[in-house]
């Protein structure tokens, strides 16, 4: 399946990636490819840098590109706008999805949802036809209806923030979904739900990047490899099995590698 | 002393009103206001030299539309040579108030002006013609939306002035448009008095062309068990200044406000508000908004007074600003006199700019920077636009906002 994949043009690829915010070194020298039909994930303590990186591949602006490049479907998108890389196909999916009082969720997710289908040269929607298509998507991550006409994740609790954020995964179909600890904060059977809809949208043409702590998430959705990372750089890579001896021995373990390296 | 000669110059004193001659008189002891003074110590002087400049000018020049057309379901009335007043009497519990009425009712509101905290409203009652005169009493439950408006001229200053009864247990929506014209200046001053169990929606919308200038007062009384709901919003002005006096007469009333004003290039706009407690149990609640782009400068100064006699009043006054340039200036001072102990009052302001989480996470969604901000706006302006009454089925302020202004 590995030798399938690679067949095929990555979609994105991180070439020893450095960063800064405030002139303080977060990144240095991270590199990771992902080819269409993989699922990474990416582990390691708390400030280790996983977040920033993702940050970062979504282009916030607060962080400074050092050294390093990042290529999405062989295009490299240091300079573009978040709202580029955004419309062309990368998707962040926030470890804590902010609020925003008073624009309506429908309105937020039909104009997004509309700025991405004028990339793709899709018609873009009418409200009418948009609450058709969201109606079908709020199924897969089994929210409901009234969700939509209240302000973008005011008052959700923490599951109902994170399924929003799928169900914005779901109507934007990025050719790479970011999610960052996307698990935190949710019980069992909001996870599965959660889970089930990232492996429904999710096909042979498009990658996922899971960053996650805890091996729960990774019982549901199996990565084809499992990177650690530490001080801002990847320190180990491995298959589905490493996220199990993480799992067993704890980070301190991975503390060896740094040594190796 | 400049603008006393150019009234006295336009018209001789055989041809002023008694209203014009008290307040001329008033004024000959203070031709300006005192700049050091609280009220005028952030006021551009120049700008309001500008709005001084203009000669003075009674009539009307012909009105275009630029709002909604009307409706069977709105009484529309415009202050000066195109009121339709005698029209409006026929089908409603509405009448003009008598010359002897108004002129009563005025001079006792003159006697208890203060030369430089009333400054505005005597300036415009010395300007104010018969005709530009609007006096209005109203009665019943069952009066539809009222649409007010009040429009300078190009190249001159017009003053305008209404005047509102409210009869008890009435029931109102009304809203008051104040339009500029190109390198105008318009004053305008509104009386309002609310007899007991009146309840009132008033909207005052004012927004301006190129130049345009505005003094905008008004003096609000209320009786008790009133309620006043003020919604206002001011943009689009060279120069403009909205002074809101609420007295609750006897206490035992509400009074809501919600206000706000967008200032843009080198603008100022500024709101100055006092609202007092007679008597207890008074409620108030207020909000005051600013947004300052380029150069511009907002100010928002709110006085709460509470005497001893205003025993368990519960009043809060909250300024909110944003900035959304560098070289902008806001200027907020919530302030509260308290003289009786058992109440419940607040105050805050805050001043912020465009919250950047907020932000990245819309931009990362595939909406534009400018698009983004355009939603974090409205959302803004929605909270008090959606308190203005009347416009917010027929005036698509929103749009105006955020993509014509």
């Amino acid at each position: 399946m590995q030798s399938k994949m690679k067949e095929l043009d990555p979609i994105l690829e991180v070439e020893n990636l450095s960063a800064s915010t405030d002139n303080l070194p977060i990144l240095k020298g991270v590199s990771l490819t992902v080819y269409p039909g993989e699922i990474h994930a990416i582990m390691g303590r708390n400030g280790c840098g996983k977040s920033t990186l993702s940050k970062i591949i979504a282009g916030h602006p607060s962080y400074n590109i050092t050294d390093g490049d990042i290529k999405f479907l062989g295009e490299n998108i240091k300079s573009q706008e978040p709202e580029e890389r955004a419309q062309s196909g990368i998707f962040l999916g926030f470890q804590y999805p902010i609020e925003i009082p008073g624009v309506s969720n429908l309105e937020f997710l039909r104009v997004s949802t509309n700025a991405r289908r004028k990339f793709l040269n899709k018609e873009e929607l009418d409200t009418f036809d948009f609450e058709e298509l969201v109606k079908e998507k709020l199924e897969l991550v089994k929210m409901d209806h009234a969700f939509l006409s209240r302000s973008v994740n005011q008052g959700f609790s923490g599951g109902e923030k994170k399924r929003n954020e799928i169900l914005q995964m779901a109507l934007l179909e990025p050719k790479i979904a970011i999610l960052d600890e996307t698990d935190s904060g949710l019980d069992i059977d909001a996870l599965r739900i959660v889970a089930s809809g990232i492996k429904k949208i999710s096909n042979s043409q498009t990658g996922v990047i899971l960053i996650t702590h805890y091996q729960r998430l990774l019982d549901e959705i199996k990565p084809n490899y499992v990177h650690v990372m530490s001080d801002g750089q990847i320190i180990k890579t491995g298959g589905s099995d490493l996220a199990l001896e993480l799992e067993k021995k704890g980070y301190e373990w991975t503390d060896n590698f740094i040594k190796e390296i | 002393m400049e603008i006393i000669e150019k009234i006295k110059t336009n018209k001789s004193i055989d041809n002023q009103t008694e209203i014009q001659k008290i307040c001329l008189n008033k004024l000959q002891s203070s031709p300006l206001p005192n700049p050091k003074s609280e009220p005028w110590r952030l006021s551009n002087k120049s700008k309001f030299s500008d709005l001084l400049d203009y000669s003075l000018n009674e009539k009307d020049t012909k009105f275009d539309t630029p709002y909604p057309n009307t409706s069977q379901n709105i009484i529309r009335l415009v202050i000066g040579d195109n009121c339709q007043i005698k029209l409006i009497e026929e089908n409603y519990s509405i009448k003009e108030l008598s010359e002897d009425e108004l002129v009563k009712y005025i001079k006792k509101q003159i006697s208890c002006f203060d030369q430089n905290e009333n400054w505005s409203e005597l300036l415009n009652l010395s300007l104010s013609c018969k005709k530009n005169i609007l006096g209005l009493k109203i009665n019943g439950s069952k009066i539809p939306p009222i649409e007010i408006f009040s429009h300078a001229s190009s190249n001159s200053l017009n003053a305008k002035t209404l005047v509102i009864f409210l009869e008890k247990n009435c029931d109102i929506d009304l809203l008051q448009v104040n339009l500029g014209k190109d390198n105008s200046s318009l004053s305008q001053s509104t009386f309002f008095c609310l007899e007991e169990n009146c309840s009132v929606n008033h909207g005052v919308v004012s927004y301006g062309e190129s130049k345009s200038n505005l003094l905008n007062s008004l003096n609000v009384i209320q009786e008790k068990n009133s309620e006043y709901n003020l919604g206002s919003l001011h943009f689009k002005f060279n120069y403009a200044r909205f002074e809101i006096s609420i007295k609750q007469s006897a206490g035992n009333a509400k009074t809501n406000i919600k206000g706000m004003q967008i200032t843009k290039k080198d603008e100022q706009i500024s709101t100055y508000t006092k609202i007092e407690f007679k008597g207890p149990n008074g409620f108030l609640d207020q909000i005051n908004k600013s947004l300052a782009d380029d150069k511009s400068h907002a100010i928002f100064e709110g006085s709460i007074i509470v005497p001893k006699i205003a025993q368990r009043t519960d009043a809060s006054q909250l300024s909110r600003n944003l900035l959304l340039s560098n070289l902008a200036q806001i200027d907020t001072k919530p302030q509260l006199e308290i003289i009786a102990d058992d109440v419940k009052c607040k105050h805050g302001a805050t001043i912020s700019q465009l919250n950047e989480e907020e932000l990245f996470y819309m931009r990362t969604r595939g909406i534009t920077l400018t698009e983004a901000s355009k939603l974090q706006l409205s959302s803004y302006f929605q909270e008090i636009i959606t308190f203005i009454p009347v416009s917010k089925d027929r005036w698509d302020l929103l749009d105006k906002l955020l993509n014509e202004n």
